[in-house]
Parts: structure tokens; C-alpha cells; sequence
């Protein structure tokens, strides 16, 4: 088996190179085309002209696009995504402290979203045929009608601001020395034995990791309902119900373990999305991770940043993918 | 007897509908119903509360914002930017995506191959993030958001319709037509669109609610449409800055939008169930 899974993941890597060359490639191309001009926007405003040429010579704007593409992909290759504009920083310095921010929270949100799909679903084929099944499919929609960002500025509204229940801003209180060990705040505070600490810190990421996670759970519940409704047309479930099992047990042990993969399958590209969901959610929670981080590149065209987080942000997903793949593999023992 | 066309008995379609229409109607006579300037500064009434709240004033229905902005007349012509995106993006995306995913389907070999890999490329990016990124090359201005959400989202049109159009290609309707001889051009819109009309209708109306909220979080970072235009996600920002003091600024752009996807959504969903399409 799990030779199986290591050669899935190679080939999956092998597939993911040439997807990243494009990428990279076409993220160049577009940040390129922009009027601006890294070389003026990284030296002080009182550069004589001659000092921005020789700054973009220093940097290679000189040179052909094809060129400069060369030029950064031996230094990332190299682990090197230039120095941002704005901050002044290695740019892999910045991605490696807010990248595992945004994991924890985009981990934290999935968690909530498979729990809140899980009963969902469960309760929506529940209910199916009965006199509630319109409302509960209503009711879905309408949660399919609320994205992640409406939810979080919701819950500033209701939790931070009516009834002041949670902390909307940041990570951790003022006050705390954030202990560093493995990047993962959630984690460290664990290693440091701060559990004070620890729950302070999980409930700055309460409201943004519920209103990501409700944003993704109805898509979630929908497909479960259906797909569970296709497994119970299969013969063995009416052999179970001939052996006299409960239906509580036909549903819980038989029937859901076959109506989960598709479930998960979606899961895995919702975890995609999700990513992407976390930029919006961070900035209205004022939470230090990669979307806070890209959003300030857009608004300073900072590009050596929105090109690394783009590409971090790519390779994320690719690597999602490969990992869903791979579960599904470890589950479903048809497909070996 | 007249009667009604099927899929307009559904409530779903109805509500839906109702809800887009009234947006729609609101956009439209936006100069006319709007009662101020969405533009005009009042300076000295800034942040006031809704005409019903102590401090209220009956010139600002729904109060004012952070520079003494009409509440109301912003999220009224707001609604032209949004449906506008949601129209012309959604209208681009299936465009796009539609033919794409018939050539690929109908052609396969290596037009699809080719089109497969392209949405592998694009589906290995959170969409929200390649339609930032894509903003940043293109500048801000209605047009380029529309632009931008059509190059991002036409992928959903053809993964999904890429596998309609393959299943239909192989109906023994289809074979037949090619063996009268029929061109590929013919058999293409008048034998197999048909099939996948209602799967592209359903899909267009799903994406509507999908290009506002896109709309409203490019907006939301300043990276949508000029600032001289009134925008959903653009109140949102301005409002967040003054949570305090007037919660309802941050209240009402957020049912704008929730309003407005729902709307897509039930027209989306009733559509689905009359048409009779199976979505995954």
C-alpha cells in the first residue's frame, strides 16, 4: 500500500514541475506589464537618475524579460525571493513567518468546516422526505449565500462588538512574549507549556477559523446528502437492513463510509479555496499571516512579495491536492 | 390557454427573480431613487446614525459615512457596480469556458489535452488570489475587474461542461447526425448545445453570485473599481474603520451582498432542479 502512495506522490510531483514553471512564469509576465518601476521605488526619493540606472542594471531590469525570468528562478531555485521594496526584508524571511499563521488557521477552519458539513449532511438526508426537508434545503442555500468574509465582519459585529465575547484583532494579547520554536503559535505555546497562553491564542483564531469554516461547510453537507443518497441505492444496504441492523447503524457504519470519499474529494479542492479565503479573513481580523502580508504587497506594489506569495500560495495547493489523493488512496481500498 | 413556462413555477426561480429584480430595478433608477449624491461630502454631518436612531437625520434614510456620505445612495449605486461585474463577468466566464469545453469535448486528442492542462495551470491557484494578482497587472477600473474575474473563473464553466458535452458527444442522436454528414459546426450548436444549455444556464446564474462577492472583496482591498465609484466592498472598508461608533454602516453593505447572492443562488438552484441538472 504504501508503495502505491509514494509512487501516486511522485507522479504527482512530477506532474506539479511544469504546472509551477507556468506559473512562475505567467506571474512574471503579468507583474511585469505594471508602470512601475522597482528600481526608482527601492531607492530614496532624492535618486539623481543616474543612480536609478545603475540600480537597475544592479537588479537586471536592463536585460530581456526571458532573461530576468532566468535570473529568478536560479535564485529561488536558491531559496532566494529577492528583498521586498517596502519592508526592506528577504522576502523568504516574511513568507517563512506568516506562512505558518495562515496554515494554522486555514488547518483550524477545515476542522470546523468537515464537523459543521459532516452533521450537516447527516442531517439533511435525515430529513429527507419529511415535512422539514424544504426548510433544511433552504436553509443551505441561504448558508451557501454567506461568503467567509461576510461571516467574519458578522461576527465582529455580533461577538466583538454587542456582546463583546472574543478578541477580533491579532493573535495573542497584549502582554504575551510569544514563545518561537516551530513558527506554529498554537504549537509553541504547547512546547513552551503556556496553556494560558495556548487558549489565548486559539481564541483570537475562534472568529475568523468559524467564519471560514461556515463559508465551506454547506458545499460540503450537499454533496454529502447526495452521495449518500446514490450509496443507498446500492444492494448491500438493503442487505443490511435484511440482517436486521438498526438504520442508525446502516447509516453510521456502512453506508458512510462509502458516501465519504466523494465528500472528501471535495474537501480537498474546498481546502484549496479555503486558502484563498483565509486573505480576506485575515485582513478583517488583523491577523498576522500570508493574505495580511499579500494584500499589503498589492496596495505598495511591493512585486518581489505578490510574486513569492503567489507562488507559495500555488504551491500550497498542489500540494493539497496531492495529499487528498493520496488519503484517498490509503481509504478506498477499490482504487489500489 | 396560456401558461407559464415550467421553470418559472418553481418558487425557488421566483424568489430568486423577485430578489435580483428589485436589485436590478434599484440600479437602473439608481439617479432617480437615490436620494443624494453618493459622491457629495457633508462634512459637517459625518457618521450619522439611520433616520429612525436618536441623532438621525431625515436626509440620510440609512445615515452617513466617515465623510459624511449618504449611506443609502452609496449602497444604491453600488448595486449598478455589482450587477454590472456579475452580468458581464458571468456572461465572459461562459463564453469562454463554454467554448472551450465544447472544443475540448468534441474535438479530444489534443485540444483537450492542451485545454485539460490549461485548467490544471489555472485550478492550482486559490481563485481570490489570481484575480488580485491579475488586478495588480491590469489597474483598477470596472473593466478590468470584469476582465479579471472572466480570466479567472471561466475554468468552473469548463471543467464542468467539458464532461456534459463529452457524454452528449457519444448519444447515438450525435453519431447519427455525423453519419448524415452534418458539419462538425452544425452538429456542435444544434446537437449538442441543446444538451448543455440547461447546465450552462444553471452555471452563468451560480456565477453571478460569485462575481459580486469577488467584486465586493476587491473592492474591499481597494483594488475594484476608481474610488469615485460607489462600491459594496468599498462601504465595507470605510465602515470597518468606525465599528464603534456606527455598527449599521458595516451592516448594510453586508445584506446588500448577502441579499444579492442569494438571489443568484436561488435562481441558480431552482434552475438546477426544473432543468434538471446534476451538479457535483
Amino acid at each position: 500500500m504504501s508503495l502505491t502512495v509514494l509512487r501516486l506522490i511522485m507522479r504527482r510531483v512530477i506532474v506539479a514541475l511544469p504546472i509551477l514553471a507556468i506559473v512562475s512564469a505567467l506571474l512574471f509576465c503579468v507583474l511585469r506589464v505594471l508602470p512601475v518601476d522597482p528600481a526608482a521605488m527601492s531607492l530614496p526619493p532624492t535618486a539623481t537618475l543616474a543612480e536609478i540606472d545603475a540600480k537597475r542594471r544592479e537588479m537586471g531590469l536592463d536585460r530581456p524579460l526571458a532573461a530576468q525570468y532566468a535570473i529568478w528562478v536560479k535564485d529561488v531555485a536558491a531559496g532566494d525571493f529577492g528583498t521586498s521594496i517596502h519592508f526592506r526584508r528577504a522576502v523568504a524571511g516574511l513568507i517563512a513567518e506568516t506562512l505558518p499563521a495562515t496554515i494554522e488557521l486555514a488547518l483550524l477552519a477545515m476542522i470546523v468546516a468537515a464537523a459543521l458539513g459532516l452533521a450537516g449532511g447527516l442531517y439533511l438526508f435525515h430529513v429527507r422526505g419529511t415535512w422539514r426537508e424544504p426548510a433544511a434545503d433552504l436553509g443551505s442555500i441561504v448558508l451557501l449565500s454567506i461568503p467567509e468574509f461576510l461571516w467574519g465582519l458578522f461576527f465582529i459585529l455580533l461577538f466583538g462588538v454587542a456582546v463583546p465575547l472574543l478578541p477580533f484583532t491579532g493573535r495573542l494579547s497584549a502582554g504575551f512574549q510569544r514563545p518561537m520554536h516551530t513558527g506554529f503559535l498554537l504549537l509553541d505555546t504547547l512546547i513552551a507549556g503556556r496553556f494560558d497562553m495556548f487558549r489565548d491564542a486559539l481564541a483570537h483564531m475562534a472568529l475568523p477559523a468559524l467564519a471560514l469554516g461556515l463559508a465551506f461547510s454547506p458545499a460540503i453537507m450537499r454533496v454529502l446528502r447526495s452521495s449518500l443518497i446514490d450509496v443507498y441505492h446500492d444492494e448491500y444496504i438493503a442487505q443490511a437492513r435484511l440482517r436486521g441492523l438498526s438504520e442508525r447503524r446502516i447509516l453510521l457504519r456502512h453506508a458512510l463510509k462509502n458516501a465519504i470519499l466523494p465528500t472528501l474529494s471535495l474537501m480537498g479542492v474546498q481546502f484549496g479555496f479555503l486558502f484563498g479565503g483565509t486573505l480576506l479573513v485575515e485582513v478583517i481580523y488583523s491577523y498576522p499571516g500570508l493574505g495580511n502580508l499579500m494584500v499589503d504587497a498589492v496596495r505598495n506594489a511591493d512585486l518581489p512579495i505578490i510574486q513569492a506569495v503567489g507562488l507559495t500560495y500555488c504551491i500550497l495547493v498542489l500540494a493539497i491536492n496531492t495529499m487528498v489523493d493520496a488519503l484517498y488512496l490509503v481509504l478506498d481500498p477499490r482504487l489500489r | 390557454m396560456f401558461s407559464l413556462p415550467h421553470w418559472l413555477r418553481s418558487p425557488r426561480v421566483v424568489a430568486g427573480l423577485l430578489i435580483v429584480g428589485l436589485i436590478a430595478a434599484a440600479a437602473l433608477l439608481a439617479p432617480v431613487i437615490a436620494p443624494n449624491d453618493p459622491q457629495e461630502q457633508h462634512l459637517v454631518s459625518t457618521l450619522l446614525p439611520p433616520a429612525w436612531s436618536p441623532g438621525g437625520d431625515a436626509a440620510f434614510p440609512l445615515g452617513t459615512d466617515s465623510l459624511g456620505r449618504c449611506v443609502l445612495s452609496r449602497l444604491i449605486h453600488g448595486a449598478r457596480v455589482a450587477l454590472t461585474v456579475a452580468i458581464f463577468a458571468s456572461l465572459g466566464a461562459m463564453l469562454l469556458g463554454a467554448v472551450l469545453a465544447h472544443l475540448a469535448g468534441y474535438a479530444g486528442g489534443a485540444v483537450d489535452w492542451t485545454v485539460g492542462r490549461a485548467v490544471d495551470v489555472w485550478m492550482s491557484f486559490p481563485p481570490v488570489i489570481l484575480s488580485l494578482i491579475l488586478m495588480v497587472g491590469l489597474g483598477v477600473g470596472l473593466r478590468n475587474v470584469i476582465l479579471a474575474i472572466v480570466l479567472v473563473d471561466w475554468t468552473r464553466f469548463c471543467r464542468v461542461l467539458r464532461a456534459e458535452v463529452m457524454v452528449t458527444a457519444r448519444r447515438d442522436y450525435v453519431a447519427a447526425a455525423r453519419l448524415v454528414g452534418f458539419s462538425h459546426w452544425r452538429i456542435l450548436t444544434r446537437e449538442i448545445l441543446p444538451g448543455t444549455l440547461p447546465l450552462i444556464v444553471t452555471l452563468t446564474s451560480l456565477e453571478m453570485g460569485i462575481a459580486v462577492v469577488v467584486e465586493a472583496i476587491l473592492s474591499f482591498v481597494g483594488m475594484s473599481v476608481s474610488a469615485d465609484q460607489a462600491a459594496w466592498g468599498q462601504m465595507i472598508a470605510d465602515a470597518r474603520l468606525s465599528i464603534y461608533e456606527t455598527p449599521w454602516n458595516l451592516a448594510f453593505p453586508i445584506l446588500a451582498i448577502f441579499f444579492a447572492v442569494l438571489g443568484f443562488n436561488l435562481l441558480g438552484d431552482g434552475l438546477r432542479r426544473t432543468l434538471d441538472v446534476r451538479l457535483a
